[in-house]
């Protein structure tokens, strides 16, 4: 359904693009609607006695002109360069347009010109439709001369034709003979001048077509420039290509170079990581080792001082003992006793810390009296501990630290009332 | 796609002439020669083109409507280049159909695309518009296309004189003549298309002519892009004293034609001038005025006052 619709559209946009030449033709020059840039900026009458019309832009520069009829048959017009000029001439009915445009990179400059046609020529272009739009044209394999002479052929032929036709009127209309030969006289001499005049004209056309030639030949010259160009471009395009592959190469060396350096770098600030770790590592052994050494002289040095502490403590009961007795009777005798206050407490002190708590059990001779066994008890410093049990009594005494315990006990023994002695720590001893 | 193509001839013909296509032309003779017998594949080539440059516009739709804007604008740079070219020649006809081409599309909003200029009646109003910037016929008988203005009531309204009242009178002619037909054409409204619009604007004028109205400020910015440099809107004193002092004649006619706003103050202005009293408004006219169509201005019978009879043209044509 559709698709016949738009062959059919397409088919009307072919028949009025292939009919556009003709309606562009058909128009009379009447007033010209000038565009530019698609945007109409005003007319020019063809008719006023200076037909012209100027046009300045500003901000954008004149690329695309057109004029058109007034009905908007496009004329003709142009693609100017955005700097730069560019002029073109354009046939407008029988006359032409030429038109001037200047254009900088911000604005631009119009100038539209309309010339008529010199009067004989428009007979011709008349008689003749206009051949250069529309004649048939040969084909384009003949030689540019064959053309040009059949072209001036057609061309006298017409214009003689045009001629004539001019005259036929007046042969018809006249009954003076000698009038009509004045008048042919004239038109022959007429005659012989527009063909004299063709002749010239023939003679510009074949100038016209030398210099086309010329031109088509500097064109060829031109494109032969240009491919010798291009192919110096792909030259250099393959040139470069070659110096984009040694740069990617280079560039590949460099990289592998780079990386390899990074790599050693990496490995070198590793090991010397590594390196700085088991340094660290062996100092913090030492330092451990140091430590333990210190903590052992610590430990060392702690128990010298307790030893020492010992000693001194010792000595000081020595001391102490070898002066208790004179010190003694001193202290009973004068009772200012500021180095006593001062020397007592600290013997105390002594005594106390080095004295031993040393406990026997002790079995009297029969009929030793309660008394007399407190009185030994009281004589060694003891004190009872607890009942008689089976005869036997508990003891403690706090014994100097450097008195060993079984000459006390021999001693013991030695008093008279004691039957026997023992050392049994908690229990008397079996019976 | 390939029911749409031309047929095989045309097509191996195509093939042929796209080899000298891309060859170098000589001269104007050579160029126009080529140009005619190659008609079909330039109008392809250039209609390809704006379809890709529509897609990659994001402006593209697989329908027959897109088809014939691609087809539409392909049109008119063909016709460009058959007329510009010759002034071009030596060329190679296909490099410089492309670089004519490149150098439209590169234009600022180089086509008027807008989605609600896809309908009928969007589409109708495009032709109209777009016409009317190249045609001065257009142009002047948008009045009458858009208003309902007769050709009396644009002389009226622009405030012309003798020699340009004639003009106006010669626009209308060669619009009804030739003009309304070719620009129907060109658009690629078809005749089916043309009359439903006719019915819809028989049955429901107020509908056809509130889209109008809604469509006319989308379809007149893109087409009065040449302002502000040459012809910006303009005050109601500005108008005023345009009128007085007789001056800006060009200006009338394009601005008002194409500036909704500035015409319906000037309209309305110049019509109380003139004691008639109404509303200037839109009122929506499908075809050209017809000959010794006489018309009252400012008809008052839109929307149909008067049963079957909503247009003023038919009420009181004279002659067709
Ligand atoms: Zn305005």
């Amino acid at each position: 359904m559709e698709a016949p619709e738009l062959n059919d559209y397409r088919e009307h946009l072919l028949d009025a693009l292939d009919d556009q030449p003709r309606r562009a033709t058909e128009e009379r020059p009447g007033l010209l609607q000038v565009l530019v840039n698609h945007e109409r900026v005003g007319m020019l009458d063809c008719a006023h006695t200076d037909p012209s019309f100027a046009f300045t832009a500003r901000e954008r520069s004149i690329q695309h002109l057109e004029i058109r009829s007034e009905s908007g048959v496009l004329i003709g017009g142009c693609v100017a360069p955005e700097a730069g000029h560019k002029d073109v001439r354009i046939p407008v009915g029988k006359g032409a347009a030429t038109i001037h445009v200047e254009n900088h990179f911000d604005g631009g400059s119009l100038q539209v010109q309309y010339e008529t046609a010199p009067r004989w020529w428009a007979h011709l272009a008349a008689a003749m439709g206009l051949p250069s739009e529309t004649s048939k044209p040969a084909a384009s394999a003949t030689p540019i001369w064959t053309m040009t002479t059949a072209f001036a052929q057609i061309v006298l032929a017409v214009g003689v034709v045009a001629l004539l036709a001019e005259r036929v009127p007046s042969w018809m209309g006249s009954d003076d003979r000698a009038h009509q030969l004045e008048e042919e006289l004239a038109a022959r001499q007429s005659t012989q001048e527009q063909v004299d005049r063709v002749h010239q004209q023939l003679a510009q056309l074949v100038e016209a077509q030398a210099a086309a030639v010329a031109i088509s030949r500097s064109e060829q010259e031109r494109i032969a420039q240009l491919n010798n160009l291009v192919d110096t471009v792909t030259l250099a395009q393959q040139k470069l290509n070659t110096q984009v592959v040694t740069v990617q190469e280079d560039l590949q060396t460099v990289k592998t170079g780079v990386a390899q350096e990074v790599q050693n770098g990496i490995r070198v600030a590793v090991s010397t990581v590594e390196a700085e770790r088991e340094l660290v590592r062996q100092d913090l052994q030492s330092i451990k080792s140091v430590n333990e050494t210190l903590i052992k002289q610590v430990a060392l040095l702690e128990s010298r001082n307790r030893e020492l502490h010992a000693r001194l403590a010792l000595t000081s009961l020595e001391v102490a003992k070898a002066n208790a007795a004179p010190k003694s009777t001193v202290l009973a005798k004068n009772d200012t006793a500021k180095d006593a206050a001062v020397s007592t407490p600290v013997a105390d002190g002594l005594r106390e810390t080095d004295r031993q708590a040393f406990m026997f059990w002790v079995a009297f001779q029969d009929g030793t009296t309660e008394k007399s066994i407190e009185d030994l008890v009281q004589e060694l410093n003891g004190i009872k501990k607890g009942p008689m049990k089976s005869g036997w009594y508990s003891v403690e005494v706090n014994l100097p630290k450097p008195e060993p315990p079984d000459r006390f006990l021999e001693s013991v023994k030695r008093a008279k009332i004691v039957k026997s002695v023992v050392t049994s720590k908690a229990m008397p001893p079996a019976q | 796609m390939s029911s749409k193509l031309p047929d095989g001839k045309t097509m191996r013909d195509g093939q042929i002439f796209s080899a000298r296509l891309n060859n170098v032309v000589t001269t104007e003779r050579e160029f126009d020669e080529l140009v005619t017998k190659s008609l079909p594949e330039l109008l392809d080539r250039a209609t390809g083109q704006t379809k890709r440059f529509l897609r990659e516009t994001n402006q593209w739709g697989d329908d027959i409507t897109h088809e014939k804007l691609a087809l539409r604008w392909g049109y008119e740079l063909v016709e460009r280049f058959v007329v510009f070219g010759r002034a071009e020649v030596p060329c190679r006809p296909f490099f410089l159909l492309d670089s004519l081409i490149a150098k439209s599309f590169s234009q600022p909003d180089p086509l008027c695309y807008h989605k609600e200029l896809l309908t009928p009646v969007g589409r109708f109003l495009d032709g109209l518009a777009s016409r009317a910037v190249v045609s001065r016929d257009a142009l002047i008988t948008l009045f009458y296309h858009f208003y309902g203005f007769s050709q009396a009531h644009v002389v009226k309204l622009l405030g012309f004189g003798q020699a340009e009242s004639q003009r106006v009178y010669k626009n209308f002619e060669r619009w009804r003549q030739s003009g309304w037909q070719r620009t129907m054409n060109e658009t690629g409204l078809s005749g089916s298309e043309i009359e439903v619009l006719e019915q819809e604007l028989l049955t429901r004028p107020d509908h056809l002519n509130h889209e109008v109205d809604r469509l006319m400020p989308v379809l007149q910015s893109h087409y009065r892009k040449s302002e502000p440099e040459h012809y910006p809107c303009l005050s109601e004193q500005k108008w005023g004293q345009l009128f007085h002092d007789d001056y800006g004649h060009d200006y009338r006619v394009w601005h008002l034609a194409f500036c909704r706003d500035c015409f319906m103050e000037v309209a309305d202005r110049r019509q109380t001038e003139a004691s008639n009293g109404l509303k200037p408004q839109v009122n929506l006219h499908i075809h050209p005025l017809k000959k010794g169509g006489v018309l009252a201005l400012f008809g008052g019978d839109r929307g149909g006052r008067h049963h079957g009879s909503t247009r003023a043209q038919r009420l009181s044509r004279t002659s067709a």
